[in-house]
């Protein structure tokens, strides 16, 4: 299949599966491993492009599924496509909506012609089928587009996964047939499977046929026990195309991207750090502030010492205590500290694989976020081990 | 005493015959910009008058961060110490730092400005809020400018986020020069009650406010201002003494036996003659803060010779370098009748020292008081359109280029709330150099579709867009004046756009569809709640359900997700953190009833 995409490995980890990368879009290159922040509605939570811009950011993502809806497909062709519409210069990555049929179970009717929804906002009816999703897809124009994958909870078991497996593959080859722009829009295909290793397998040899320029791996982060997450992972990385980049889908907290990275995992997505945000919860190396808590008031440090956000080199703690969740000026700033503190993690974590010091990095992180050994998440302990990283018995080496 | 604010009049607009106008341009700064204690100079703006300070809540101006707030070119910040204050404050001063903690700007004394990151804006520090002495605005969170309790000769009444709290001539002292504020305004009893006050009462208001203010201003130059309340509350005690020592005598008489008479003959006999002795109070010498610039507030409501009182008297006091035209007690009026009373103050006191207004800040209503001779304003009325998803088209004197297109039907303003901007890939207004429009960057289609989404970076633009517009048609004020064509071009603009339609506290249509709808999906939602959870049972793992709703900046997408998080759960919790999930969760469910409870009433 015809790519508008470069993926070129810069460095390797020596002990991991880890590896550095660029990604070069049609709106200029990523550095991978990515994390890229969420603006579902065609905008990131009250930052202005400038400032995303500001924090590095190369590449975020849209959503098909509310941009469909509002603005709607007529007006975005209208303009040229989202990153017109939102003043977005660099890479956009959408999803095919299908993340919605889990969200939205209970107004969606799942059949091989595809998905219908119940609008929550008007009741209104959309019927999401491949074809329509790349439709919507091509008017947004995202540099990067999912195929419409039929999604289960992770929490699933029976027959319903095997069908979704099989009805995603099929759905694969009619989104590659409706693509209109394969120059100048990457789609990505996804692997599912739950959480059974020989259907993933199954999944992955089909899909790696059709030749898509990148591939993601779904189904996952809906909930299901986080030792049967991480081994679906890394057998994924195994038999997927080393020579593509990999994308896990709504990864995550900071420790999961670290471990993922290490599984030989390239792009991450997850509303969290943004959404946390807006609670007044300020996400650090060494933990999560929850600023509306009266503990805060008279402290008057930066959120983080060392962070060069634009909340952290103005204000303190104590000040920002009385405006978080009250005033929108407290949101900005927590949302900008927090994808922020995400990107500023990624880009740490690529300089240590190309420095090849990545497992001294996972070391010093894992102390610095849970100070105590016995502390570290097991999932966490067991996934590393299997791509050599003790970090119980290892030693963090100067 | 050399004031700390220089206030440099550079010209005054020639009269037009018959024409009373007495509009100036000039420059309002600090003359040493130096930030108090330190050898460190940040370097402070200076305000071009006719201008304004920028208008903030909390601290902070409106939807604006550091970076984005600096996109604008006014020269200070307008705090208001019943939005800022704590609780425990001014005690928890003892917590703060000597210096910032920030690392880049490490050795600068910590005082109001660095807090609030303001160090290079005017910081002007004021009692109240008053955004309401415009006709109805006020900000959504704080209750209606209901009657408060009333002020007293000791403490005058704020209306803090948290409640009312009554502020003493000490606690404002001790206040003033922990914060140390550029200018401050002295305390005083300012009428805000909602009747329209008798002439005892405004009497009573002056005779409290001057009495501030003479205190304050011996304070400040070190002096003991308080020694007089202190003598008063020293006699008052000693008398209270006195009566508990006569009451105890008594009663003890009373049980020996002695006959009620005696007990009455006995009080009557017994005029302590400590009564008649001086009092004598150790006076206290305090630290001056003379580095901080002081402004008088100028009242007397709506009696002519009240107002002329107060204003020939506080123009009396040495040391103040300003005054604030007060027009609060005028709520109850019409605008031309505030704006004569405003004229009345304004001819009593001298033309050398700065006089600001609030509360009359329709760009029409700016013109009439500038000829007048007001010389600062503040923002709300740019803040007042945003809320009500309003962009700014006007302008003043010739139209300027590019603009037709956007504005052929000279427009004042245009509601992005409204459907018809829905498909217009245009910016708000052509040529505006404003973030939100330069370049074409974002338009009226995104920003309808930013309001409809129920998305921040709405107001962000619209805010930009809007300050950037009022200082654009001040920046023309100015030099219309220095030009004399100051009475001609207001005309034009009074027949060109009219007057601002009373803002009304009615949401557009289209706002009340888009909030219903997020309503009706958070009832969904919550109602789902127990079954959701139910159904997936995995023993210890924490849900991360963050509260919906009324919490800051929460829209449909927000909701949406809340879907996926019912199934989506950390096994491994944010015990490394300072706070497990399960906190996080009982945090958050407070927000959201604090949150309610602030919509309804003060917390």
């Amino acid at each position: 299949m015809k790519s508008a995409l470069k993926w070129d490995v810069i460095a390797k980890c020596g002990t991991t599966k880890a590896r550095a990368a660029v990604l070069t879009l049609p709106h200029g290159p990523v550095n991978a491993p990515v994390f890229m922040p969420v603006g579902t509605q065609g905008t990131l939570k009250g930052i202005t492009p400038e400032q995303i811009e500001g924090l590095g950011c190369q590449i975020m993502l849209n959503n098909t599924y509310h941009l469909g809806l509002r603005p709607g497909q007529e007006l975005l062709d209208t303009c040229g496509g989202a990153h017109v519409f939102q003043g977005w210069n660099r890479n956009l990555l959408t999803d095919s909506g299908g993340f919605q049929m889990v969200s939205l179970l209970k107004l969606a009717e799942i059949t091989e012609k595809g998905v219908q929804f119940e609008s929550p906002h008007d009741g209104s009816l959309m019927l999401l089928t491949p074809e329509h999703s790349m439709s919507l897809q091509n008017s947004i124009g995202a540099d990067i587009m999912m195929q419409l994958d039929d999604v289960v909870s992770s929490l699933t078991t029976g027959p319903r996964v095997e069908e979704a497996m099989w009805r995603s593959i099929r759905w694969l080859d009619r989104c590659i047939k409706a693509h209109k722009k394969p120059e100048s829009q990457n789609l990505f295909a996804i692997i599912q499977g739950g959480l059974d290793p020989a259907m993933r397998k199954q999944c992955i040899e089909e899909m790696v046929k059709r030749d898509t320029p990148g591939y993601a791996i779904g189904g996952l982060s809906g909930g299901e026990e986080k030792d049967k997450f991480w081994r679906v992972v890394s057998q994924c990385t195994d038999l997927m195309p080393r020579e593509k980049p990999i994308y896990c889908m709504g990864v995550g907290y900071a420790e999961d991207l670290v471990v993922c990275v290490a599984l030989g995992v390239d792009m991450f997505d997850c509303v969290f750090p943004t959404r946390t945000a807006r609670f007044g919860n300020a996400l650090t190396a060494t933990g999560t502030l929850s600023l509306r808590q009266a503990k805060y008031k008279d402290d008057f440090r930066p959120i983080e010492e060392g962070c060069d956000c634009i909340a952290c080199k103005s204000y303190t703690r104590a000040y920002l205590y009385t405006i978080v969740t009250k005033e929108t000026v407290g949101c900005h700033l927590i949302s900008i500290h927090n994808t922020a503190y995400q990107l500023r993690l990624m880009r740490q974590v690529r300089e240590s694989i190309i420095e090849d010091r990545f497992p001294q990095f996972i070391h010093k992180f894992f102390k610095d976020l849970f100070v105590e050994k016995s502390a570290y998440p097991e999932w966490a302990v067991n996934a590393l081990k299997s791509v050599n990283v003790d970090l119980i018995q290892g030693e963090e080496q100067p | 005493m050399t004031s700390p604010l220089r206030f440099q009049i550079k010209q005054t607009s020639t009269k037009a015959s018959g024409a009373r106008e007495s509009a100036r341009c000039g420059t309002f700064t600090l003359s040493q910009s130096t930030t108090a204690g330190t050898d460190q100079q940040h370097v402070k703006r200076t305000i071009e008058t006719p201008g304004c300070l920028m208008y903030s809540q909390k601290g902070a101006v409106p939807h604006l961060t550091p970076d984005n707030l600096r996109q604008q070119s006014f020269g200070g910040v307008n705090i208001s110490l019943e939005q800022i204050l704590q609780t425990d404050q001014p005690g928890s001063f003892s917590k703060w730092p000597e210096t910032s903690p920030i690392p880049r700007f490490k050795g600068y004394k910590f005082t109001l400005s660095e807090y609030l990151r303001l160090q290079d804006l005017i910081t002007f520090c004021d009692l109240r809020d008053y955004s309401y002495a415009a006709e109805t605005f006020r900000h959504p969170t704080v209750p209606p400018a209901k009657k408060l309790a009333s002020n007293t000769d000791y403490h005058a009444v704020l209306s803090t986020p948290k409640g009312i709290r009554q502020l003493t001539l000490d606690d404002y002292l001790k206040t003033v020069r922990h914060y140390r504020p550029d200018v401050v305004v002295a305390l005083a009893d300012t009428i805000a009650e909602t009747t329209t006050p008798n002439e005892k009462r405004i009497r009573k208001s002056l005779e409290r406010s001057l009495k501030w203010l003479d205190q304050i201003l011996l304070e400040r130059v070190g002096q003991d201002g308080t020694i007089a309340d202190r003598r008063l509350e020293e006699e008052k005690k000693r008398r209270r003494e006195r009566k508990e020592k006569k009451r105890n005598t008594v009663t003890a008489a009373k049980t020996a036996g002695e006959g009620q008479q005696d007990q009455e003959q006995d009080q009557g006999t017994e005029i302590p003659k400590e009564m008649d002795e001086e009092i004598y109070i150790e006076p206290i010498p305090t630290e001056p803060w003379t580095d901080v610039g002081l402004f008088a507030a100028v009242g007397g409501a709506h009696l002519e010779e009240s107002r002329i009182w107060s204003a020939q008297e506080t123009a009396k006091k040495e040391g103040v370098d300003g005054f604030v035209i007060d027009t609060l007690s005028l709520s109850a009026l019409g605008k031309d009748a505030r704006l004569k009373h405003v004229q009345t103050s304004l001819d009593h006191l001298p033309s050398d020292k700065p006089r600001l207004l609030y509360g009359l800040h329709a760009p029409e209503d700016v013109l009439e008081a500038v000829a007048m001779g007001i010389d600062l304003f503040d923002t709300s009325y740019p803040f007042q359109l945003t809320e009500d998803g309003k962009a700014s088209l006007y302008y003043y004197g010739p139209r300027p280029a590019g603009q037709d297109k956007s504005n052929s039907k000279t427009l004042r303003s245009i509601n992005l709330w409204d459907d018809e901007h829905g498909d217009k890939f245009v910016p708000i207004l052509e040529g505006c150099g404003c973030y939100a429009c330069k370049d074409n960057k974002h338009t009226r289609a995104y920003i309808n579709h930013l309001l409809k989404t129920h998305e921040m970076l709405a107001t962000v633009l619209l805010m930009g867009h809007n300050m950037y517009q009022y200082s654009q048609f001040f920046t023309l004020v100015r030099e219309s004046i220095q030009d004399g064509t100051l009475q001609e071009k207001s005309t034009a603009f009074l027949a060109t756009f009219g007057k601002e339609p009373v803002r009304t506290l009615e949401k557009h249509p289209n706002q009340i569809i888009v909030e219903a709808a997020l309503q009706k999906r958070n009832q969904r939602l919550e109602g789902a709640e127990e079954g959701v959870v139910g159904a997936i049972d995995m023993g210890a793992s924490t849900v991360n359900t963050p509260s919906l709703g009324a919490a800051v900046g929460v829209s449909a997408e927000d909701v949406e997700m809340e879907d996926a998080n019912k199934s989506k759960k950390r096994h491994e919790t944010e015990e490394a953190g300072e706070d497990g999930g399960a906190k996080d969760e009982v945090v958050e469910k407070k927000v959201k009833k604090t949150a309610a409870a602030e919509s309804s009433s003060p917390l």
